[in-house]
């Protein structure tokens, strides 16, 4: 087949990451452009326990991802009121500052040459069946009062809040529920690489799993697992240079804004349990 | 804070602020935070130091030459990542994910071509120190902010004394009104874009010469935003302010025991943080609120 297992595993953990930024980015609206800063604070918490602490792994773990969580609170609460282009601007001098700190704190986290010796945890059964939980909880999310909320939210705020929806208290919500997958996703990932350094978490792989999204279609679940399964396997398989991998992506994504808006899929979804539709009338995404 | 550091947070902050009032002007006619000015930037920044290197040229053609470079891919961008969003009248997020891939694409097509190598700029003087009194000012600061104050007074003539200027100012309150007194609004689109490509391409020249050059450069655009967001988002005056104050912090912050340059993105995330909580309509403006 050509495909090897340390491919699926990031696969997977792209899944989660990308499960998150869905709830972000397709279901409410909002753009982050910190989700892999989240990603570190969830691999270095988790794996500065274990490697400096002792700690035991599935503690470190619910750690890692409590961080994440709490991360986001702070850069959600003053966000999430003002307009949208606020999140991504603040999301991206999160991502920054995240980068900085690690750079600089070189005693706690080995800096620029990155947090080695971090046990070999991570395998495909458990990255598989964490990827599929977080896609039970995401499409949950999505069919419960929630997510219709947030889909309200997107389509139009004003609208929504004029409902009687709590936009500010879904956008938190939604943005805390992300940043939480992002953690847990850095937590598989440096628990697979045994390694991890600040320079993989810049802000092209926030805007990958963005893009991965919009591919899939900005409402669909299925689609973006799609598309993370894709865009994730396809360039490995056909062996690109990682470079004109990132170059192809952007392409592709200009092609379905400018001729497809729809994405993939669009709103549908694989297996839709009868009596769950979600139908957007007419609505803009 | 001494004057020594007042300076340098001056000529900082001016190149800062055309970055800022690029950004801030294509805010104000489409109403989305454009992430492919970072992608002008990076190109421009390069662009530049070709037309430095091989054309052996002073600072003042390089500045012309990659400023016209900068105006084309400017326009060449909107042609590609927005026309037909506009046509079809899209959602503000698609403009947003257009120019967020648009910036991408530019920053790898770079890095591929230059790969992932540092290139410096020749040295444009022979001198590179000014003395003022007791003072010392690098002479490439000291045109940077001469240059930048002289682009900016430009960019002021040509929005509140020229027709077009009239026109981009109209287009930024209300688009329909405009088209329906006749404006060409697809011109004054594109002209916008070209003058933002102008001052991208300015500031792209003194990224590189300040920085070496590098194909993340471009993300240097943060710093726009940022100033955007102490000033008031999509408020030109409100930009240039920021972006002053965002210099002389920057290097304030780094002349700090402790924090240094390192760790300055830190603070300044966190004063952002503080600013959005205290006033998230920044220093000048008014908040734009999504209308009904």
């Amino acid at each position: 087949m050509g495909i090897s297992v340390s491919v699926l595993v990031f696969t997977c953990i792209s899944i989660i990451g990308v499960s998150g930024v869905f709830l972000i980015t397709g279901l409410t609206g909002m753009f982050s452009l910190g989700q892999a800063s989240f990603m570190a604070v969830g691999a270095y918490t988790s794996g500065l326990l274990v490697v400096r602490f002792g700690f035991s792994f599935p503690l470190a773990a619910v750690v890692g991802v409590g961080a994440g969580v709490l991360a986001g609170l702070v850069v959600g609460i003053p966000t999430v009121r003002l307009r949208r282009d606020y999140v991504a601007l603040v999301t991206f001098g999160f991502g920054e500052a995240i980068i900085a700190i690690l750079n600089n704190l070189t005693q706690i986290t080995g800096g620029a040459m990155g947090l080695v010796g971090i046990p070999p945890i991570t395998t495909l059964p458990f990255a598989a069946l964490s990827a599929l939980l977080s896609l039970f909880i995401v499409w949950n999310f999505k069919f419960s009062r929630f997510g219709r909320q947030c889909i309200a939210v997107r389509t139009d705020e004003l609208a929504a809040r004029s409902m009687g929806i709590n936009a500010d208290g879904m956008k938190l919500l939604v943005f805390l529920l992300a940043a939480g997958f992002s953690a847990y996703a850095g937590v598989l990932y440096g628990f697979y690489t045994t390694y991890v350094d600040p320079g993989l978490f810049n802000w092209t792989r926030s805007a990958e799993w963005i893009i991965m999204v919009f591919f899939g279609g900005l409402g669909s679940v299925s689609g973006a697992v799609l598309s993370a399964i894709l865009l994730g396997t396809l360039p490995e398989v056909l062996r690109f240079a990682s470079e004109w991998r990132i170059l192809l992506y952007c392409v592709i994504v200009l092609a379905i804004i400018n001729y497809r808006p729809k994405g993939l899929l669009g709103e549908r979804e694989f297996f839709l349990p009868s009596g769950k539709k979600v139908r957007v009338e007419g609505g803009k995404p | 804070m001494n004057i020594q550091q007042l300076l340098n947070g001056l000529s900082l902050g001016s190149v800062y602020s055309i970055i800022a009032v690029g950004f801030a002007l294509v805010f104000n006619i489409l109403k989305f935070s454009n992430f492919s000015h970072g992608g002008v930037l990076t190109v421009t920044a390069y662009a530049g130091y070709l037309i430095a290197t091989q054309g052996k040229v002073g600072l003042i053609p390089t500045l012309v030459l990659t400023s016209l470079v900068g105006g084309m891919i400017a326009v060449l961008i909107e042609r590609v990542a927005f026309r037909r969003l506009r046509k079809s009248k899209s959602p503000v997020i698609f403009y947003f994910v257009s120019s967020i891939t648009m910036g991408i694409l530019l920053e790898n097509l770079i890095t591929i071509t230059f790969s992932s190598n540092f290139y410096s700029y020749p040295k444009f003087f022979e001198k590179t120190i000014l003395r003022l009194g007791d003072f010392q000012v690098a002479v490439t600061d000291f045109w940077m902010f001469v240059i930048s104050l002289l682009a900016l007074s430009c960019l002021m003539v040509i929005l509140y004394r020229t027709k077009l200027g009239v026109a981009i100012r109209a287009l930024s309150m209300d688009p329909s009104t405009t088209l329906l007194m006749g404006a060409p609004v697809n011109q004054i689109v594109v002209a916008t874009f070209f003058t933002v490509g102008v001052l991208g391409g300015i500031a792209g020249v003194f990224l590189g010469i300040n920085y070496t050059l590098y194909p993340q450069l471009g993300q240097m655009i943060v710093k726009g935003f940022i100033a955007s967001v102490i000033g008031g988002l999509g408020n030109l005056s409100g930009a240039v302010m920021g972006a002053i104050l965002l210099g002389l912090l920057e290097v304030f912050l780094t002349g700090v025991e402790g924090i240094g340059s390192g760790l300055a993105p830190v603070v300044i995330f966190l004063i952002t943080l503080v600013f959005l909580i205290l006033r998230p309509q920044g220093i000048a403006g008014k908040i734009i609120q999504e209308k009904v």
